[in-house]
């Protein structure tokens, strides 16, 4: 049998426009497959490029939430966010299977399910480097009293840090710069924040440090030295916790 | 400084927490210390090193528990799991800013780096100091808030009055909302204890060492009396206040992420059993979040501490942290874990599988059907795939392919469980062999055990035995050739 192919924009606005577009289209989900970026020759399929279209995208989130419940379209989101070319795929037959079950708040249970299992991965990935980043994810005071910081994470995770970097640090103009995909969040204080793409930052201005700056950094430094004891060394162990990856933007290493 | 000055501060935290300024403003008595002057002027960066220093052998560093959104007027919110914000050499996690507000003492505690009989460079940070620290490494996301813990200057009362200066000008003046874990002091005035709780996330009371015959061996100051008091009155001050949350949503909470204590582990004669009914009465008894362990360093000399030639007892530790997961998580207790016959950890094999291997009588499990406490006890599979299990298994029954996406470890699990009344391969339900196997998946361990390997001290070393001897093995043996 001949496959269909559904090739959109790697965003949640493609991919969820994509899904309505599958299931405009009545035919078995078996059939159906949804790739994002650009099409790959499979033999024996018709492709078809799907325009974004913010409405139907509204409309699918809208029902996900109502079938699924907000936890699950979090985590579908957070799969979304994967730098992965199945995702999409992955996502959608979730959907289709979680449909036919009773529980439908349940879908992410049926951990056997080769597409549930994929999502819960790519979900799980994602969460962890979330988590990962809250943490290791530094700021340095510029010149104009902004809070800058540069990430370069495997997935596209800069909109899942920016509430909770918004919620603690309500009062401080904060920007968080993904440098591997050229979006910026910016977060003047007080105000909600926004995200754009980062043709708009001014690469000298993030090169001047505030007075104070350099003093933190080696008060920090100093501290996470001090702070170890001798006889329990353990770099193994610090490498294990601490991937290499993440320290490039880090002060203390 | 005067006195009035802290009764505004006092009166400030009193917005914080409105139903409670029944508490907060008790009358102080008259002798509430003027702020600890810092005699030389040492830069804040040596301070820092000294402090740090002194601080670091405590071994809680947590910032979990509490979940709290961000307040508009200041700075910070708190996440219950916990952040860790880097990782020091030694492997362990930095969430806290964890300083000691003073390393001078007038205590004598054998095992300790600050004890008064110790020559080595003493500091004091002074309320700002703290306060100033604290919001500029909160701020470029250093760090997930305070750990504050003091050497005792004077008496515990004031030196416990100190700290809660220096807190509440964080909380108030600094509007900081993030992560406080303070010590509470044995001997400490009650009063401080309860205004302080009110202040902070966390609050920990060191046991120090598990028994009371050696914590008078080794910290001749401190009495076990001394130290279950105030963890009495946190836990008590922590139900209280749970009930008048429930009552008034806007009580404002003590000690809301709960307490902890801490034991050295290694530097007095204690044995594993002693050390888990201990932890265990802790938990139950006393309602701790957590009890940590930490493997004696020896940074003293003194000729009632022991030596420790191998190095601190990690391996010790980690058994022991094993089953302290096992006791808050898995529904153990200490009495299923050791006896008094076999008082210690075994060193091959994690607590959870040495259980197994003594109930094999139990084993196997089928998958499918055992229930969830019982799916709990099977070596290889942790509470998160135990709850994936329960849950997948509703909707189809699970196979070992299933078992595999869900994360059990098949290595470790394969010789306690059945699926569909089938185990993945013929098995011998049978001690020796499971043992023999077991030990064949090289555990997981957070550190290498240096010289020691696990072959050397194996018991079932059968390496060559299936040779047989050859004439020339038997006359050598005869002439005590080897």
């Amino acid at each position: 049998m001949e496959k269909m192919i559904l090739v959109c924009e790697d965003s949640l606005e493609g991919i969820f426009t994509a899904i309505y577009n599958a299931y405009e289209l009545k035919q078995n989900h078996d059939n159906i497959m949804l790739q994002v970026g650009e099409a790959q020759g499979l033999l024996f399929s018709t492709y078809k490029t799907v325009v974004s279209d913010l409405l139907k995208m509204k409309k699918v989130v809208r029902t996900i939430i109502n079938e699924f419940g907000e936890s699950n379209y979090y985590c579908f989101c957070q799969a979304l966010a994967a730098e992965d070319l199945e995702k999409a795929d992955a996502v959608y037959h979730t959907i289709v299977h979680g449909l036919k079950n009773k529980r439908k708040s349940a879908v992410m249970d049926d951990i056997t399910n080769d597409y549930v299992n994929k999502v819960f991965c790519l979900s799980r990935n994602v969460n962890n480097e979330i988590l990962h980043l809250k943490g290791f994810l530094r700021f340095k005071e510029l010149e104009n009293g902004i809070l800058f910081s540069e990430i370069g994470p495997k997935n596209n995770i800069i909109t899942f840090l920016a509430p909770h970097f918004s919620d603690r640090l309500s009062n401080e103009n904060f920007m968080i710069y993904d440098s591997i995909r050229g979006i910026i969040i910016m977060h003047p204080a007080k105000k909600q924040w926004v995200i754009t793409r980062s043709e708009l930052l001014n690469l000298d201005e993030i090169k001047k440090y505030s007075e104070t700056e350099q003093e933190y950094q080696d008060l920090f430094c100093y501290f996470c030295e001090k702070i170890a004891i001798e006889g329990r060394i353990n770099k193994k162990l610090q490498r294990q916790m601490l991937p290499l990856r993440f320290r490039e933007y880090m002060v203390e290493f | 400084m005067d006195t009035n000055y802290l009764i505004e501060q006092k009166n400030i935290a009193c917005d914080l927490s409105s139903t409670n300024t029944e508490i907060l403003t008790v009358q102080h008595s008259a002798k509430m210390p003027m702020n600890h002057t810092n005699v030389d002027d040492m830069p804040i960066m040596e301070k820092l090193g000294v402090l740090t220093d002194a601080a670091k052998y405590d071994v809680a560093c947590t910032s979990s528990g509490v979940d709290r959104a961000g307040d508009k007027s200041g700075m910070g919110n708190a996440v219950a799991g916990g952040i860790c914000h880097s990782f020091s050499a030694d492997g362990r996690c930095i969430s806290l800013l964890k300083i000691l507000f003073t390393n001078e003492c007038i205590y004598d505690c054998k095992y300790c780096v600050n004890r008064i009989s110790n020559d080595v460079k003493r500091a004091s940070f002074t309320p700002d100091e703290i306060c100033t620290l604290t919001m500029e490494f909160y701020r470029r996301n250093y760090i997930e808030g305070l750990f504050l813990s003091s050497g005792i200057i004077q008496n515990p009362t004031y030196t416990m009055e100190l700290i809660y200066q220096a807190i509440l000008k964080l909380r108030t003046v600094h509007r900081f909302f993030g992560y406080i874990h303070v010590k509470a002091i044995p001997g400490a005035d009650e009063r401080i204890i309860e205004q302080l709780g009110f202040l902070v996330d966390r609050m920990s009371v060191n046991l120090e060492l598990p028994t009371s015959e050696g914590l008078k061996q080794l910290a001749p100051n401190k009495h076990r009396k001394n130290i279950l008091t105030p963890m009495r009155q946190i836990q008590t001050g922590i139900k209280v206040s749970k009930d008048e949350v429930a009552i008034y949503r806007n009580a404002s909470k003590f000690v809301p992420a709960g307490q902890s204590t801490q034991m050295i582990i290694g530097a007095t004669p204690e044995n594993d059993y002693q050390i888990m009914s201990v932890a265990e009465g802790l938990y139950q008894k006393f309602e701790l979040k957590r009890v940590f362990y930490s493997a004696f360093i020896q940074v003293n000399e003194d000729k009632e501490l022991p030596s420790l030639p191998g190095g601190p007892p990690l391996l010790r530790e980690h058994r022991l942290y094993q089953a302290d997961w096992l006791l808050r998580f898995y529904g153990f207790t200490a009495g299923e874990l050791l006896s008094e016959e076999k008082p210690n950890f075994n060193i091959l094999l994690d607590p959870k599988a040495d259980w197994a291997l003594r109930h094999l009588e139990l084993f196997p499990m089928e998958i499918n059907r055992v229930d969830y406490q019982m799916l709990l006890r099977i070596p290889g599979i942790g509470v998160k795939s135990a709850q994936r299990i329960y849950r997948a298994r509703k909707n189809t029954n699970l196979t070992f392919p299933d078992l595999k996406k869900i994360g059990v470890v098949l290595k470790r699990a394969l010789y306690f469980i059945t699926c569909n009344g089938k185990t993945m391969y013929p098995i011998q339900i049978e001690e020796n062999y499971i043992t023999r196997n077991l030990l064949d998946v090289k555990e997981k361990l957070p550190f290498d055990l240096g010289g020691v390997n696990y072959k050397q001290i194996s018991l079932f070393d059968d390496q060559n035995f299936h040779k047989n001897p050859v004439l020339q093995d038997a006359n050598q043996a005869l002439f005590g050739q080897f």
